[in-house]
């Protein structure tokens, strides 16, 4: 897969949801499933690019998302690297900023799954009883903050979020945590996407 | 608007300062930055300049540190203090989960370590990308030194977790001048008492080590202390975890060995 073969895939799939989403307009009423915006994410242990949909549940409480991350060969070195994710970032608080924008601190969990034969989730049976833990799944934390822009002009999307994170993976955070010779710095990264409101 | 700009860029000070990494993509990455390559290579090219003024010296054995990252640093910083170790071995599970940043965080403690050191290959270092990692990072999973007339092996017996097949043929070409030196050390990261290798490869194994008069075969692996003596000697060094490591002292045509627990 080319690298610029990644950013065909999040346009396709916005034009789609979006095509989609108009037709549920004409009968002014948006289906369960719609998801209320795409997203697309650079870096976080994701996926170096990361594109998906989300719903924002109980009353916007909650930003649950499914994401599909790629890594290709010339930037992991090994193979290309395809990655599940569920994401949920809570909104910490809203302070508006501006006519129309919203100042969101958020923090939040993912969930990975490396879809990849270097990984397993159940243990291979040629290896004793629990020697080994299963690799495929990683848990991701962050926090970091988001802007929420509301448009004037609703016709493609009716907003968008910005976000930047500063987030680790769960057995990066341990090590930090039970070793002084691990710092932060050894294990933290940042990561910025974007949310558009369908 | 000015409130928000303020956050950002605390936010993107405190990371570009901060991180080792300002992007990481994925646990899985295996890109090996360039400082960090070919490690064996570079330190083989020190113990060059390490000299001795007679036959005897010392070398430590580490291993097995999986992520007791303090306790490694503790060992490291106890060596460091001894001026008579010449160089370090370590036994292998370098990583846990063979995640690039496992090996990167055991990269950074080791250039604090005073001395070259030298690196086996564990079992768990062949998780995920793990193989691939190691190979740019230290390089082969097989090879021999020499240090003051003897001769070192480092062999690969990994087969549970490798797509290769464990090379007892390399192994007895490596071992076979061994006439030419004062003594022969051989280092794998399963011991021969482990059920983790076949009957068969613990017998070839041995078989070769005798065959080959090898002084001393050190190991890890099962994170416990054992020490048999005999026409070729086994020895095993517990996990960093126990924060301890062994101690071989060289003499022209014998050796002892220590265990030094900092416990």
């Amino acid at each position: 897969m080319k690298f610029k073969n990644i950013l065909i895939v999040p346009i396709i799939l916005l034009v789609f949801v979006k095509s989609f989403a108009q037709e549920k307009d004409s009968i002014q009423d948006k289906s369960w499933y719609t998801p209320d915006y795409v997203k697309m994410q650079f870096a976080g242990n994701i996926g170096f690019l990361s594109v998906g949909a989300g719903y924002q549940l109980f009353n916007d409480v909650l930003y649950t998302e499914l994401l599909y991350g790629f890594v290709p060969k010339s930037i992991s070195r090994a193979e290309n690297i395809h990655l599940i994710t569920l994401k949920n970032t809570f909104p910490l608080f809203r302070k508006k900023i501006g006519k129309e924008l919203t100042l969101i601190p958020i923090a939040g969990i993912a969930v990975t799954y490396d879809v990849g034969s270097t990984t397993f989730t159940t243990l291979p049976d040629k290896f004793p009883e629990g020697y080994y833990f299963p690799t495929a799944f990683h848990a991701t934390v962050y926090a970091g903050a988001m802007v929420h822009h509301e448009f004037k002009n609703k016709s493609l999307f009716k907003g968008a979020d910005y976000y930047l994170e500063v987030g680790t993976v769960e057995s990066y955070l341990w090590y930090a945590v039970v070793n002084e010779s691990v710092t932060f710095k050894n294990v933290f990264s940042t990561s910025v996407g974007v949310n558009f409101y369908l | 608007m000015k409130f928000s700009k303020i956050i950002l860029l605390i936010v993107i000070a405190f990371t570009f300062n901060n991180c080792d990494h300002f992007f990481e993509f994925s646990v899985y990455e295996a890109n090996v930055i360039r400082e960090h390559k070919n490690t064996t290579a570079k330190n083989l090219e020190l113990l060059k300049n390490v000299t001795t003024n007679s036959d005897d010296f010392k070398f430590a054995f580490i291993t097995d540190v999986h992520y007791y990252y303090d306790d490694l640093k503790t060992i490291v910083d106890d060596i460091n203090k001894r001026d008579d170790i010449k160089f370090v071995v370590f036994g292998g599970d370098i990583a846990d989960q063979a995640l690039l940043k496992e090996y990167e965080i055991f990269y950074d403690i080791m250039t604090t370590l005073k001395k070259p050191y030298l690196t086996v290959i564990g079992n768990h270092d062949y998780n995920s990308n793990g193989a691939f990692i190691y190979k740019q990072m230290f390089g082969d999973y097989n090879y021999s030194f020499e240090f003051n007339n003897n001769k070192f092996v480092v062999f690969d017996n990994i087969y549970l977790e490798s797509d290769n097949e464990v090379d007892f043929d390399w192994l007895s070409s490596a071992l076979s001048d061994n006439a030419n030196y004062n003594q022969v050390f051989s280092f794998a990261h399963i011991p021969t008492i482990s059920d983790d290798i076949t009957p068969e490869m613990q017998e070839n194994y041995t078989s070769i080590m005798l065959d080959n008069n090898v002084a001393l075969s050190v190991h890890g692996h099962t994170h416990s202390y054992s020490y048999e003596p005999g026409v070729v000697s086994y020895l095993i060094i517990p996990t960093v975890k126990d924060i301890a490591y062994g101690i071989i002292s060289v003499q022209k045509d014998t050796f002892n060995v220590e265990l030094i627990e900092l416990k």
